[in-house]
Parts: C-alpha cells; sequence; structure tokens
C-alpha cells in the first residue's frame, strides 16, 4: 500500500479553511503528489460547520476517501462533529486554547505560535505548516508556497509568514504521526483546479466569446472564472443578467450572430431556460448549457451535490428535437467534453447540455494530463461565397443529413430569416401541413449521425460479470470501488457514460449483454440512467445503489453497500 | 437614400385590413431607406404577438423569437456583431408584460439598439384580453367587470430608470414616426419608441379618433429634451392631450462601449488567440 492519506480541515467558514486546505494541497502538488479535495459548506457566508477534506496519494485519485487519519480542527465544534470518523491510530490536531484533551488528541498552541510570528492572521501558515511536520515533509516546499502566495505582497507579510511556518514546524519535531511518510522530490503531476475551472477553460479552448448567465450554485463560479480569464486579452464577453431566461436567450442571440456562447447555470435555472432550449432547437442556433447539479426540488439544497436532472435534461422540451448531452467525470474529461459540446453543437446545429454537479465544480483535482488548445478552430457556417445564389439563401434548406448550410447575419449578402415559429426552408412563418413534416423530419434526421459521434462508455474491467455502472462524476470512487471490490475477489467491473445523449444503444447493448449483474450507480433515487438504458436497449439493471442525501460517492461505501 | 422597395417582403401580410402595424411597417422601411442602412446590415429581434411577425414583412435579417424575450436575444446579437443595425419590434404585452423584466434591465443595460413597442392596449394575437396598458374599466371577455389593474406607463418607467432616449410615435403619424425611428437608430444606447396604435378589431376604446383628439407633437423648437423633470410630467399626459416625439434624450456610454473586447473590430470578426489560449493554459501550470 503506498501513501493515501485524508486529512479534513474543520471550523466556521470563514475560519480559514481554504487557506489551510490551499497551503497544504500546494505543497503535496509541488511534492509530485497526487491530491485530491472536497469542499462541504453550509449556504451561508460566515457560521455554520464547513470543512475541506484533502485526500494526497501516489497514485491518481477522483474521491474522497470515508474515514480520517488527521483532522485539524480550527474550533470545538469541528472536533465534535468529526472525531468519529477518524481511523484507528488518526490525530486530531487542535489548538491548546480550546482545551480539548484524548488519546488521539494532539494539542498546539496555533494561535499563540501565530502571535509570537507577528500576528493571529498567520495561524493558518502556522497550522498548515504543522501539518507538513506531521507527514514528514520538508519546510523549504510550504516557504516556496509562501513564496508564491505572499512574495508580491510587503515584505513583513511574507516574514511573518516564514516565521509562522518555521515555529509551526518546531512544534510537532517530536510528535509522531503513523502515516507520516518519506517525501521525494518529483515534478507536479499536474495542474491542480476546480471542476468549475475545468469547464471554464474547455469553453474558452473552444473558442467561446459570449456567456450570459444569473448566479446560481454551483455554476457561478464557472462564469466568475470565464470573467477572470477573459480579462486577459480573450475576446470574450461575459455578462450577469436578469434571470436565467434572459442568459438563454441573450446566448442565442449572440450564437446566431456568430459567436459562440454558453450560460451555466443548476437546476432550477435550467427549468427557467427549457423555453429557450427549444428556441435554440427551432431555429437551429448553436448553444451549449451547463447544467451544474444539485438536490431539488425547487430551491433544493443550495450547496450540496447530485445527478438527478439527467432525465430532466433528456426530456426537457416543448414537442421534440435532438440535443446533445455530456456528463464529464473527470477535470480532464471536463476540459475535453466542453470542447465537443462547442463543436458538436455547431456541427449539428443542435443545443448541448453538460451536466457537471455541486461535488465536481467544487472539488480540487489534478489534471494528469495537459490542456492541449487546437491550432485552429473548426466553424461550420457559409459565407457568400459558398453560397450558389446568396440573394435567395434558404436558411433551412431541406438536406438529406437534416443540416442546413448556415450563413450568419450580416456577413455578406444573405439575409439569415429565423423564428422560433415553425417555418419553411426560407424561415418564414408555416403552418402548412408538407412544411411542418418537412421541418420537424430534417431537425430529427440528425440524430443518426449526431449517435455516431457518441463516445462509447469508459470499460473498467469490463469483461467482469458484474458491472458497476455511472455517469458524470462519480467516475473516481466507481472505479476505487471495483478496485477494493476485485481485491475482495470479486469479478467486478465499471462501465461510466460521459456522451449519454443520442444515446448510444448497440454499442450499450453489446456491452451489458450476458453480464450476471448489472448495478446503476447513481446520484439519484430512481436510477435515472438504468432507466434510459432499459427504455433504449431493453437490458434491465438488476441492482442499484443510489444515493440522494446530497453527499458525495465514497469508495468504500460504495463497497459496503453492495456487501449488504 | 436607398430605394425602398428593396426592404419589401414577399411573405403574405395578414394583419387585419386598417391595422395600425401598417403605419408602423412604413416608418420602419421609411427610416431605414432615408438613413441609407441596407437590409443586410439590419436585424429585426422580435417576440410574439402582431407586432411580433413586422420583421416577416420587411427584407432584412430576422430572428423571431419567443414571448417576451426580444430584448435578450438582440443585445446578444448586438454584442457579438455591433456592425449590425438592431432593431426590436414588440408589442405592449411583450414588452410590458411577458418581458418587462427584460424592459426594465435593458434600460439599465443601455444597448445600442432600438425598440419600437406597438402599444395598442389589447392582446391583438390572442383575441382581444386587457394588456398591461388597458385602461382602467376596459371590458373584455376574459375582464368582463373591467380592468382593475393600473395601466403600465411605459414612457414614466422608462425615465425612472435612467434611459437614455424615451419617444412616443403614433402609427397614423407615419413621417412623423419615421423620424422617431431615424433619431433613435442614431441615438447610442437604447432607445425606446412606445407607439401608440389603434387595434380596429378588439380595442373600441382608443380608437383612431380617439387618439386625434389627444395626440399634439411637442415643439423642437421649445421642448428641453435633456429636462427630466418636464420628461415626466409628460409621461403622465394621457387622458387629455398625448404628446408625441423625443420626450427625453440623454448621454451614457452604451452597454458595448463599456466592454474592453468590443473596442475594435466585431466580437463575431475578431481573431481567435490561439496563443493567447495557450498562455493561459500554461500560466495555469506554472501558478500552481
Amino acid at each position: 500500500m503506498g501513501i493515501d492519506i485524508s486529512i479534513q480541515i474543520g471550523g466556521e467558514a470563514g475560519q480559514g479553511i481554504q487557506t489551510v486546505g490551499q497551503l497544504l494541497s500546494l505543497v503535496c502538488q509541488k511534492a509530485g503528489l497526487y491530491v485530491f479535495a472536497i469542499n462541504d459548506y453550509e449556504s451561508r457566508v460566515r457560521g455554520g460547520e464547513s470543512f475541506l477534506q484533502l485526500r494526497i496519494a501516489d497514485r491518481p485519485i477522483d474521491a474522497p476517501y470515508h474515514r480520517l487519519h488527521l483532522l485539524i480542527a480550527l474550533d470545538r465544534k469541528a472536533y465534535d462533529l468529526h472525531k468519529s470518523e477518524l481511523d484507528d491510530g488518526g490525530l486530531v490536531m487542535i489548538d491548546t486554547e480550546i482545551g480539548v484533551e484524548g488519546d488521539s488528541v494532539f494539542t498546539l498552541p496555533i494561535n499563540a505560535l501565530a502571535k509570537q510570528a507577528g500576528g493571529l492572521i498567520t495561524a493558518n501558515t502556522v497550522a498548515a505548516s504543522a501539518c507538513i511536520g506531521l507527514l514528514g515533509g520538508p519546510l523549504t516546499l510550504l516557504n516556496e508556497v509562501l513564496e508564491d502566495l505572499f512574495g508580491k505582497k510587503e515584505k513583513s507579510v511574507m516574514d511573518k509568514n516564514l516565521m509562522a511556518a518555521s515555529l509551526g514546524f518546531k512544534a510537532v519535531q517530536l510528535a509522531k504521526f503513523q502515516w507520516a511518510f518519506s517525501w521525494q522530490e518529483k515534478e507536479p503531476k499536474g495542474i491542480m483546479l476546480d471542476g468549475a475551472q475545468s469547464i471554464a477553460l474547455g469553453a474558452l479552448a473552444s473558442d467561446c466569446r459570449f456567456a450570459a448567465f444569473y448566479p446560481m450554485s454551483p455554476a457561478t463560479a464557472i462564469m466568475s472564472y470565464l470573467v477572470s480569464y477573459g480579462q486577459k486579452g480573450l475576446p470574450v464577453v461575459v455578462e450577469q443578467v436578469e434571470d436565467e431566461i434572459a442568459a438563454v436567450n441573450m446566448a442565442i442571440g449572440a450564437s446566431f450572430a456568430g459567436v459562440r456562447s454558453m450560460t451555466a447555470t443548476s437546476g432550477g435555472g435550467f427549468c427557467l431556460m427549457t423555453e429557450g432550449l427549444g428556441l435554440a432547437a427551432i431555429s437551429e442556433t448553436p448553444l451549449v448549457i451547463v447544467n451544474a447539479q444539485r438536490p431539488g426540488p425547487a430551491t433544493g439544497m443550495a450547496t450540496r451535490t447530485a445527478q438527478a436532472d439527467l432525465l430532466f435534461a433528456i426530456y426537457a422540451s416543448q414537442d421534440e428535437f435532438p440535443r446533445f448531452i455530456f456528463a464529464p467525470g473527470t477535470i480532464n474529461e471536463a476540459y475535453d467534453t466542453m470542447q465537443k459540446a462547442f463543436l458538436l453543437s455547431e456541427k449539428y446545429q443542435v443545443p448541448s447540455i453538460v451536466l457537471v454537479d455541486h461535488f465536481f465544480n467544487t472539488s480540487l483535482y489534478i489534471a494528469d494530463k495537459p490542456f492541449q488548445v487546437p491550432d485552429r478552430i473548426e466553424r461550420f457556417y457559409v459565407t457568400d461565397q459558398e453560397i450558389s445564389n446568396p440573394a435567395s439563401y434558404l436558411r433551412f434548406q431541406v438536406t438529406p443529413d437534416g443540416i442546413s448550410p448556415r450563413a450568419l447575419p450580416c456577413n455578406g449578402d444573405a439575409l439569415v430569416l429565423v423564428t422560433g415559429n415553425e417555418h419553411s426552408e426560407d424561415g418564414h412563418n408555416s403552418e402548412a401541413i408538407d412544411v411542418r413534416i418537412a421541418m420537424a423530419d430534417k431537425r430529427m434526421k440528425k440524430i443518426a449521425a449526431m449517435t455516431k459521434e457518441m463516445k462509447p462508455p469508459e470499460s473498467y474491467y469490463g469483461d467482469a460479470e458484474m458491472l458497476l455502472l455511472g455517469w458524470g462524476s462519480s467516475k473516481g470512487a466507481i472505479r476505487e470501488a471495483v478496485d477494493i471490490l476485485r481485491k475482495y475477489g470479486m469479478d467486478a467491473g465499471c462501465l461510466h457514460f460521459v456522451d449519454i445523449w443520442p444515446f448510444p444503444a448497440q454499442i450499450v447493448a453489446d456491452m451489458l449483454k450476458k453480464k450476471k449483474r448489472i448495478v446503476m450507480v447513481e446520484g439519484n433515487m430512481t436510477a435515472q440512467l438504468g432507466r434510459i438504458i432499459k427504455e433504449q436497449t431493453g437490458i434491465a439493471y438488476t441492482h442499484t445503489l443510489l444515493k440522494y442525501d446530497g453527499r458525495p460517492f465514497y469508495p468504500q461505501k460504495i463497497v459496503d453497500q453492495f456487501m449488504q | 437614400m436607398i430605394d425602398i422597395s428593396r426592404y419589401d417582403s414577399t411573405f403574405e401580410n395578414k394583419w387585419c385590413p386598417g391595422c395600425g402595424n401598417f403605419g408602423i411597417l412604413q416608418a420602419m422601411k421609411h427610416a431605414l431607406s432615408s438613413l441609407t442602412i441596407p437590409p443586410e446590415k439590419v436585424l429585426i429581434v422580435s417576440g410574439i404577438g402582431q407586432a411580433g411577425k413586422t420583421p416577416h414583412f420587411i427584407r432584412c435579417n430576422m430572428f423571431h423569437g419567443l414571448h417576451g424575450r426580444a430584448l435578450p436575444v438582440a443585445t446578444g446579437a448586438k454584442v457579438a456583431n455591433h456592425d449590425l443595425t438592431v432593431l426590436v419590434s414588440s408589442g405592449d404585452g411583450d414588452c410590458y408584460g411577458e418581458g418587462g423584466n427584460h424592459f426594465i434591465h435593458a434600460i439599465r443595460r443601455n444597448p445600442n439598439i432600438t425598440l419600437l413597442v406597438h402599444n395598442n392596449q389589447v392582446y391583438g394575437l390572442t383575441k382581444g384580453q386587457a394588456s398591461p396598458t388597458s385602461s382602467i374599466g376596459m371590458i373584455t371577455k376574459l375582464q368582463p367587470h373591467g380592468v382593475h389593474q393600473t395601466p403600465f406607463n411605459p414612457i414614466l418607467v422608462a425615465l425612472s430608470l435612467g434611459a437614455t432616449f424615451v419617444a412616443r410615435g403614433f402609427s397614423g403619424k407615419i413621417q412623423q414616426l419615421s423620424q422617431l425611428i431615424q433619431q433613435g437608430i442614431q441615438h447610442r444606447g437604447f432607445s425606446i419608441i412606445d407607439i401608440c396604435q389603434p387595434c380596429v378589431s378588439f380595442n373600441s376604446i382608443n380608437t383612431y379618433p380617439w387618439y386625434q383628439k389627444r395626440i399634439y407633437e411637442l415643439d423642437e423648437a421649445t421642448h428641453n429634451r435633456s429636462d427630466l423633470k418636464h420628461a415626466m410630467e409628460l409621461a403622465t399626459e394621457w387622458e387629455e392631450r398625448i404628446p408625441l416625439g423625443i420626450i427625453y434624450q440623454s448621454q451614457r456610454p452604451a452597454f458595448e462601449d463599456t466592454i474592453d473586447a468590443l473596442k475594435t473590430l466585431p466580437l463575431v470578426k475578431q481573431e481567435t488567440q490561439v496563443d493567447q489560449l495557450r498562455t493561459i493554459m500554461n500560466n495555469e501550470h506554472k501558478r500552481n
């Protein structure tokens, strides 16, 4: 067994949980370790009990660990709430002032040392440094991280933090921590970022130039990343608008005029966007919508996670129309999936919906593949030169594959006429029977080619007699659960779906035939993907491991639930 | 001037004979031709209602979208390509009812687009229900005891929100309306033209004679357009007298002017910044 350590920093929101977590994870990343962190907080800015749980390993990890090896309790409540989650031999690090005692308690005068270093504000550095010390890590790496973070500020800030680091480190020199390990100098395994950031970067790499949004957790972070990257000389406009209806319509307007556009929201906002989704469909305007899921219905739980909008995303519509649905499971998949969503949305002139969730957006990952930017962005519109007679251009020309050559307004002599009403080839309203049938058929005809664009689910021990099936952000947890089950001697594997709609039915049917057990592992109450598989392939799942408590999947808990 | 027939659409018009929309349509074509904006540079965005059908009857680019949602679509299109002259054709139900929130926030945002609201104080497309601007007491099949809500006052609301161009026209005064539309298009910022318009089929109160008795043109020589207080007084005139013309005009940066990324070429015409994108992705590496 290599390195696999779980550290939790708990306390009140605003107490410095993020700072301690950031320092620790940056040090580990610099040391060439893999890190993964979840953020757990209530829907409030200050107060309330929050935690960040950091997992450190020497192999890729995309899921949290179910027990704690080290709990850094920034207040008494964090100790009371989480001490029962300590693994055997685990430690609680807590300020001496709080006055907690016990076998597994390691007290440290954190605040006193911080004052000694120059101010209470450095308490987080003391705590992080003590933690590095317990893990057997080098102080030099922490000093480097502090230099990266504070090097540009006034010298006294840096000096105080270096002093705090030194004091915290010395204070634990005699302490024993059973998970301490020998740190080796290695190159970082990749960049460290949260899920929302990978979605934003993926959008930028797709040449997305316009984004409109209304703030809603956990989607807002995507937009704030777009705003900050947009200030770095990119042709990107991000606008906060009056509501989600404006967001989707504004994105459609910008896309109609020729720039790649998106919006991001959560389930409630997506409800408001549904009419706009239909408008994108009938006007055949490319559009990318990110739905960062959280538990519902209605407001539900704003800072918790869920995978329960899949069927809604597939079926949200007036009438029927084609769309793409993707649900990336890792940080690299999210970056790549955004590019695929933009590309295919434009190629087929249909909306693309990308499903992520609170867990994915707010968790910290290491991307072990670099984020590539293509030399050229492939675009799918025509200019006057490619239209035989621009004066009689037909925006909705019926073609064998259902895709009409798309001209842009104000880009030549071709006039572009688009309507959300049923329309004839020229874009004017029409309710004629033959026109209606031709247009509905034209739109739906795209599905055959769209389905061929769908990547099959990723198979991990796919030949096993028992398969766990999941989609989206639970990928890491399910794969790790498979590892554990296989260690227990079970012939288990998994399939993970990113490209969900149009459903690649034939491929999936082939992968599932003759399986003894098909276990749906989903963050909803009714096995939504399982129902889709049954509908599309006729193959019924045999078991379910469903979770709708608003919390993320833990590999061992999947296994435990399965054993029951 | 561009030959006005270049804006003629061959699509069959099904508005009722005598509808005020015809006058508005004529004024729109006249304004575009006078300003020599060719059809391919014009985008008319509309929502739902009889006013929403307008762009089908003018030869130019068209986005005929959802009920109430023309303004967001128009704003998005303008941001993407500010070379487009963007007009929005809406009605009292579409703009002041279903799309009321967008009306409010478009005023705050001040995009460089021109909004024409065909305000006939009744729902025409859905056959005669009360609209946000219907008079108190107006009896319809759906409001048999008469409308009890206070009418929405678009001019006063626009002024209170800091609108930079607020005008009122009348569908029966095509020349003046064309002038207002031209000035609205030339105004840098959001220009709002509320257009009084009789509905010959469903509004038996606000008829042509009803309007003819009340409307008067603001004297351009004496009316001070920058006087907000006076504009607000004019906005409350209705039952006795209805002022036509530019009620208020002021200057503040248009939405597009506040966006750095739009300082040069239209967004849609700019090059993809591959090198800059790579730098961003690489800096992510370095920062961590």
